[in-house]
C-alpha cells in the first residue's frame, strides 16, 4: 500500500515497495541508510527507469515534506505535501514569488531547517533525522553554496575564503589553499587572489562564492537567488560558469529565483505557489552553455588531488 | 578542523579588533597585576617574620622549663619533675633531633674569683651547668677559642660575651665594677680578667660566713675548684648566654649537693633541670612537638607558637588584600565576557556563513573560548612581567620601610614572587578567561545559521 502523498509522483519515477527482506539493487547507494526513512517495515523508493528497463534510485528525493511555521497563536503553512525527486546531474529551478516558500524549501534540502513532517533524502540519507553534528558532516561532504549576497567572510582575502571549506574539513593549509587558487584561477580571478571582498566588485565576489562553493568536490550545489544582485552582463557570466561546472562534473545544481530568464539555464522548472508545487516540468528550451575543459577541469583534479590524503 | 587553524582564526580575530582587545586585555593586566602584587606583599611579609623571629631566637627550638624555682618550689605540683627520666622520654619524641638540658647554679651557691689572692671576684654570677658535647651542636657562636674536647671537661668554662665584665676588683674602693663601654680612642673597655689566660676559681659559698663587702665566704678546701676557660661565645641574638658562663653538668650537680652539705640544706628532692631545649628537624614539626611535650604534662614555649599567632593575623590582612585585587579581576572577567559578547554581535553573519559551509559547532564554541581564554592569558603573561617591575621597584625603595616597622635588618625583600605564583597567575588568568568565554561562546553557538546569512 502507498501513502497518499506519493500519489503525485513525477512521470520519469516509478514506486516500489520493498521490505526490509527485499533483496535490493546493487547500484551506488547504501541502502543501509534507507532504512532511516521507512514506513512501518516497508521502504517506498522512487526508481528512475532506465532506458535499459532497469530502475535507479534519484539522487534527492523529498517525500510529504511539510513545514509549519508559528506565529504567536498562528499557524503558517509555507510548504505543503512536497513531493519531488531530483536524478544526479540534474540542474533544477525552483521558481516563484516571494513567499511562495522556495527559500524554505532549498534551506531544508541544505539542512538548515527541520521540516514539520516528511522526509528529505539525498544520497541515500535521510537528512531530517540527522542531529546537528552529522548535518554540519553532510554539508562538508555533499553541498555548496552560493548565495545572493556571496556571504564571504570579509577578513580573509579570497584564497582564504575559498580555502574555508576545506579547512572545516581539516584539510592542511598548504594542500587547501593550492586547491583554492586553483579554483580561483579556474573562474578567472588569478589576479585577485589575496583581495579582500571589499576590494572587488559583485561580479568578482559572486565568482569567488562560487570558487567556494566547488572547491570541496561536492554533490550538490545550493544556488538562492545567485545573480540577485549583479546586473545582466554579470548575470548571464555567473550563471553560464555554474551551469557549465555542474554539467561537466555531472553535480545537481538546485537554483532558487524568482527570475524567469534565470530560470532558462535549467533542465527542469519547478514552479511554487503558496508552499505548494504549482508545475513540474522538463525545459524544453534549455540554454546552451559551452564546457569549456580549461575552466571546468578543475574540479576533478582537486577531487583527486584532495583524495590523496 | 585543525587546532592550529582554530588557533590562527582565534588570532586573526583578536587582532582584528585589536583596539579593543587591547582594552580588555589592560583590565586583566591590572586584575592579574593587583593578585601577583598582594600575595608578593603577603609572601614578603611572612619572609620579613620568619627574618625577625629567627633574630629572636631559634626557631625550631621548644623550650621546656621546670616551672620551679632553684630552691624546687613553686610551679605547678602536677607538673612532672624535668629529670632524667623525663629526659629521656622527650628525646624520644618524633622529629626531635637534640635535646639540649640545661642545670641553673644560683649565684648564692658560688662565687667565681681570678688573679693573685683572688682580687678579681665574681658574685652572684649565672652559671648553668650543660653537656658540652650537646653544646656543640648547637648554634652558639665562637668568639675565641674553642669548645671543650676530650673525655675530661669537668674543669672546662665557657665564657659568655660579657660574662667576663661581672668581675669586680675587691683593691679599689669604689667597688671596682668595669662595664663594656667605649673609650675615648675608639675601642672598648676591656675587663679586668681574661678568661682565655687567666685561671678562674669556683668556690662554693658558706653562706654562714660574711665578708665585709657582704659576699659569702668560701667553703674551704674540698669546696673550690680550678676551671679553665675553653672559649668565649659571640653575642647571641636573644642574649641568653651573654653574662652567664657554662660548666660541666656533672660539676652543677655536684656543686649544688655540695652547697646543700655544706650548709646544712635538707633536700630529698633529686636535682632538676631548670630548663631543656629541644631542636626539631623541620620547623613545620615545630608545632607538633610543642604538643606531644604539652601533652606530658610540661610547660613549653616555642617561637613557632609566636610565628603561628603572627601567621594568623598576616593571613587576614593578606585576605582583606587578596579580596581587594580578586574584585579587581572579576571585573576584567566581566570585561572579557563583555567584549566577546560584543564581537558575537559583529560576527553574527559570519558564524552563520561557518555554519552553512559546514563548520562543527564545537569548533566555533573551541573558537570563542579560546578568544576569551587568549585574552585572559595575554593579560596574565603582561601582567607577570608588570608585576615583576612593580615588585622590583618595591624593593628597591620601599624594604627601608618594611624593615623599620619589623624591625629586621631590611635584607628580606618587601615583595616576595616565587615561580609557583607565575605560573598560578598564568593559569589562573586564562581560566578566568574561558569562564567569561563559556556564556558568549554558547550564544554564538546558539546562533540561527539562517538568520545570519538572511538576505537583507
Amino acid at each position: 500500500m502507498l501513502p497518499a502523498e506519493f500519489a503525485k509522483a513525477p512521470q520519469a519515477f516509478v514506486y516500489k515497495t520493498v521490505t526490509k527482506a527485499t533483496p535490493f539493487l546493487k547500484n551506488d547507494y547504501s541502502f543501509q541508510n534507507m532504512w532511516n526513512s521507512s514506513i512501518g517495515d516497508d521502504i517506498i523508493v522512487y526508481m528512475k527507469k532506465l532506458q535499459t528497463g532497469s530502475v535507479c534510485l534519484p539522487f534527492i528525493e523529498v517525500r510529504g515534506l511539510r513545514k509549519i511555521y508559528r506565529l504567536g497563536s498562528e499557524k503558517v503553512v509555507a510548504l505543503n505535501r512536497i513531493d519531488l525527486a531530483i536524478e544526479k546531474g540534474e540542474i533544477c529551478c525552483i521558481l516563484g514569488t516571494s513567499g511562495s516558500g522556495k527559500s524554505t524549501l532549498l534551506n531544508m534540502l541544505a539542512g538548515l531547517e527541520k521540516p514539520t513532517k516528511g522526509d528529505i533524502i539525498i544520497n541515500g540519507v535521510n537528512i531530517a533525522k540527522l542531529n546537528e553534528k552529522k548535518l554540519a558532516k553532510f554539508r562538508q561532504e555533499n553541498t555548496g553554496f552560493v548565495f545572493q549576497s556571496y556571504n564571504l567572510l570579509t577578513t580573509l582575502t579570497a584564497v582564504e575564503n575559498v580555502a574555508m571549506p576545506l579547512m572545516f574539513k581539516g584539510i592542511p593549509k598548504q594542500k587547501r589553499e593550492k586547491a583554492a587558487k586553483k579554483m580561483l584561477k579556474a573562474v578567472g580571478l588569478e589576479k585577485r587572489m589575496k583581495h579582500h571582498p571589499n576590494q572587488m566588485s559583485g561580479g568578482q565576489q559572486q565568482r569567488v562564492g562560487i570558487a567556494r562553493a566547488f572547491v570541496a568536490h561536492p554533490n550538490v550545489i545550493f544556488a538562492d537567488e545567485p545573480t540577485g544582485n549583479l546586473d545582466t552582463k554579470t548575470t548571464i557570466e555567473v550563471m553560464e560558469l555554474m551551469v557549465k561546472m555542474c554539467r561537466k562534473h555531472d553535480l545537481t545544481l538546485i537554483l532558487v529565483t524568482h527570475d524567469p530568464e534565470i530560470a532558462v539555464y535549467a533542465d527542469r522548472i519547478v514552479h511554487l505557489i503558496d508552499g505548494k508545487i504549482d508545475s513540474d516540468k522538463k525545459n524544453v528550451s534549455v540554454v546552451p552553455v559551452p564546457t569549456d575543459d580549461e575552466t571546468t577541469a578543475v574540479v576533478t583534479e582537486n577531487k583527486i588531488d584532495l583524495k590523496k590524503e | 578542523m585543525k587546532i592550529s587553524d582554530m588557533i590562527s582564526m582565534c588570532f586573526k580575530n583578536l587582532w582584528r579588533r585589536k583596539g579593543r582587545t587591547f582594552l580588555t586585555v589592560i583590565g586583566v593586566i591590572i586584575g592579574c597585576c593587583a593578585i601577583i602584587v598582594m600575595i608578593s606583599l603577603g609572601l614578603g611579609m611572612n619572609a620579613a617574620m620568619d627574618a625577625m623571629l629567627a633574630n629572636w631566637g631559634d626557631l625550631n627550638a621548644v623550650t621546656i622549663y621546670s616551672g620551679r624555682n632553684m630552691y624546687g618550689d613553686g610551679g605547678s605540683s602536677d607538673q612532672p619533675v624535668l629529670n632524667d627520666d623525663a629526659l629521656m622520654s622527650l628525646k624520644a619524641i618524633e622529629h626531635v633531633e637534640t635535646a639540649f638540658p640545661k642545670i641553673q647554679v644560683s649565684g648564692e651557691y658560688i662565687t667565681l674569683s681570678a688573679g693573685k689572692n683572688d682580687r678579681y671576684k665574681a658574685s652572684w654570677m649565672e652559671v648553668y651547668g650543660v653537656d658540652f658535647e650537646t653544646l656543640k651542636k648547637m648554634n652558639y657562636e665562637i668568639d675565641k677559642g674553642t669548645f671543650p674536647e676530650g673525655t675530661d671537661t669537668s674543669n672546662a668554662v665557657i665564657f659568655g660575651a660579657e660574662a667576663a665584665y661581672q668581675f669586680r676588683d675587691t683593691k679599689k674602693r669604689d667597688g671596682g665594677y668595669v662595664w663594656k663601654e667605649m673609650l675615648p680612642d675608639g675601642t672598648y673597655r676591656q675587663p679586668w680578667i681574661d678568661p682565655m689566660t687567666d685561671t678562674i676559681k669556683l668556690s662554693v659559698n658558706n653562706t654562714k660566713k660574711q665578708n665585709d663587702d657582704g659576699s659569702y665566704q668560701s667553703g674551704g678546701r674540698g669546696y673550690e675548684h680550678k676551671l679553665t676557660c675553653s672559649a668565649v661565645l659571640m653575642q647571641d641574638p636573644n642574649w641568653e648566654t651573654v653574662y652567664s658562663v657554662m660548666i660541666d653538668i656533672g660539676l652543677a650537680k655536684q656543686i649544688i649537693n655540695d652547697y646543700n652539705r655544706l650548709n646544712g640544706v635538707k633536700n630529698s628532692k633529686e636535682i632538676e633541670y631548670s630548663q631543656i631545649k629541644l631542636w626539631v628537624d623541620d620547623i613545620d614539626n615545630v608545632d607538633a612537638v610543642q604538643e606531644a611535650v604539652e601533652a606530658m604534662g610540661f610547660s613549653a614555649s616555642s617561637m613557632a607558637q609566636m610565628r603561628k599567632e603572627m601567621q594568623g593575623q598576616l593571613m587576614i590582612i593578606q585576605l582583606v588584600l587578596g579580596g581587594l585585587a580578586a574584585i579587581s579581576l572579576l571585573v576584567a572577567a566581566i570585561g572579557i565576557a563583555n567584549t566577546m559578547i560584543m564581537s558575537i554581535y559583529e560576527r553574527t553573519r559570519e558564524i552563520g556563513i561557518m555554519k552553512v559551509l559546514g563548520c562543527f559547532i564545537s569548533n566555533i564554541r573551541i573558537m570563542f573560548l579560546m578568544e576569551a581564554g587568549m585574552i585572559g592569558l595575554l593579560g596574565g603573561g603582561i601582567g607577570v612581567l608588570i608585576s615583576y617591575i612593580i615588585s622590583f621597584f618595591m624593593n628597591k625603595f620601599g624594604s627601608g620601610l618594611m624593615s623599620s616597622m619589623l624591625g629586621t635588618d631590611g635584607s628580606t625583600p618587601i615583595s616576595i614572587i616565587p615561580l609557583w605564583l607565575v605560573l598560578l597567575a598564568l593559569i589562573f588568568s586564562s581560566f578566568i578567561g574561558l569562564i567569561s568565554g563559556f556564556y558568549p561562546a554558547n550564544r554564538a553557538v546558539k546562533i540561527s545559521a539562517l538568520e545570519a546569512i538572511k538576505n537583507e
